[in-house]
């Protein structure tokens, strides 16, 4: 386990570093993450968040698990959906990453139906059957041990209960590749450094992009640990996939 | 991403801008909170589905649940449904109720819970939007005050054109072709055909009475 390593972008990391490197990105990035996600996508990913939350089937009453929620984007729209009766419990690792989240919702009046945990994906602190629905957008890359963290999931989640998938994923059309690896390799770093001051760090998520399992792969991975009737969406020409998958 | 997520986000956004202009209409979506109402547009095979509560009304193109209340019809029908009811007040007088006459006749059909579709109408079409004041942040008072009257003018023009041309149009056909009949001539068929009727029910009374009279004789 000592020697085990793992990839951290392009780099290779000992297995027990990522945790805390990814954590020291994210540390930085959080005051700027809402403006560089509308920069970096041209509002897209508002566009392919709403998707998400569209199939995600919420309805009213029920309870929501949005990991890696940060922001709070998300939880902001599944709130609603579920109502007074229901609850959004919106976990992430990154401590500065929620209390951006938390201070967002405040300021947007959703505090009821809302709770904040600071949690590890790998290992979810809550009893099993707890969510109808878990949601994770764009934060599934960033888990060190991918296979543990969706078995978490799945303990987690009701018998009926849905897991949806939100992350970057492979283009399927080739001219879009090349203007893609163009865009994420050159002007994503600099407009990291210009916007948040962080070439590093934006260099790093689009390098994680890269190494992060394509459709296939992630729906093989969510087999694995157990979910059925799995799918996915491929949204902007694969640009970026949402994978659905049910416990039953 | 489906075109129906696509134009339920524009929808949300400009629905967003719609209410903060309208605190009253903001109040009846708080009311509707819960209610989910599906609009189902026929012909371009597009479902749309409105969320209302007390921060404005969210739009999505798809929804797993049952809706509250179903509305279903053509674009065209959807038209007449909102127009009509924005034209209701100064038109009651001469036609009724447009609006829920596109429903009655059949434009727009509802399904489910009709009072929800019902205040869910009220509040899109309640809504008059200011433009011009919204204009008058980016230009100033004057340009946008000159700008909405000539949107006025043009408006005013456009409805007196279109009447002008409707009464042409009408009395071509009337008067010169000679294809359709003019109102008062339909008038008067339409009582030579109930004079008809009446002497023909007359003739049968007057026959009948003489083949009586003839049987009881013989």
């Amino acid at each position: 386990m000592t020697n085990k390593t793992t990839h951290f972008g392009y780099e290779q990391v000992a297995w027990s570093d990522k945790q805390h490197r990814v954590g020291g990105v994210f540390d930085s990035v959080a005051g700027s993450y809402d403006l560089m996600n509308d920069v970096m996508s041209f509002g897209v990913h508002r566009l392919w968040k709403r998707f998400a939350v569209e199939r995600s089937g919420v309805r009213r009453g029920q309870r929501v698990l949005d990991l890696a929620g940060g922001t709070g984007d998300l939880a902001e729209r599944l709130s609603r959906l579920v109502g007074k009766d229901g609850e959004v419990v919106i976990g992430d690792i990154n401590k500065a990453m929620l209390s951006v989240g938390r201070e967002r919702l405040i300021d947007h009046g959703i505090c009821d139906n809302v709770r904040y945990v600071q949690a590890n994906a790998e290992n979810l602190p809550f009893p099993e059957n707890s969510f109808d629905c878990i949601t994770i957008a764009f934060g599934l890359r960033n888990v060190t041990d991918k296979s543990r963290a969706l078995e978490s999931m799945y303990t987690v989640l009701k018998p009926g209960g849905r897991l949806l998938v939100l992350e970057f994923s492979k283009p399927v059309l080739p001219a879009l590749k090349q203007a893609y690896d163009l865009y994420s390799f050159r002007v994503l770093p600099l407009m990291g450094r210009l916007i948040a001051r962080d070439e590093s760090s934006y260099r790093y998520l689009a390098e994680s992009i890269r190494m992060h399992p394509d459709q296939k792969e992630l729906k093989s991975l969510m087999e694995q640990a157990g979910f059925e009737d799995c799918e996915y969406f491929n949204l902007s020409g694969g640009i970026v996939a949402l994978h659905r998958g049910y416990r039953y | 991403m489906t075109p129906a997520s696509t134009l339920a986000a524009a929808l949300e956004t400009a629905l967003e801008l719609y209410l903060k202009q309208d605190p009253g209409a903001l109040q009846q979506c708080a009311k509707m909170d819960g209610k989910v109402i599906a609009v189902d547009i026929t012909g371009l095979g597009l479902s749309l589905y409105f969320i209302p509560g007390s921060d404005g009304i969210r739009v999505a193109g798809y929804y797993e649940g049952e809706p509250d209340t179903r509305l279903r019809g053509s674009p065209f029908g959807f038209a007449r449904l909102a127009l009509g009811s924005r034209e209701q007040g100064e038109l009651r007088s001469k036609r009724g109720r447009p609006g829920v006459d596109a429903l009655f006749e059949g434009a727009v059909e509802i399904q489910g819970d009709t009072e929800t579709g019902q205040q869910f109408q009220n509040i899109l079409s309640g809504v008059d939007w200011d433009w011009e004041e919204q204009l008058s942040k980016l230009t100033g008072d004057v340009i946008a005050h000159q700008a909405g009257n000539l949107a006025r003018k043009a408006a005013r023009f456009a409805n007196d054109s279109g009447n002008t041309l409707r009464r042409d149009v009408s009395e071509y056909l009337q008067e010169e072709a000679r294809l359709l009949p003019a109102r008062i001539e339909v008038g008067y068929f339409l009582e030579d055909v109930d004079q008809l009727r009446t002497d023909v029910d007359r003739m049968t009374a007057r026959v009948d009475r003489l083949l009586q009279a003839r049987d009881t004789k013989s």
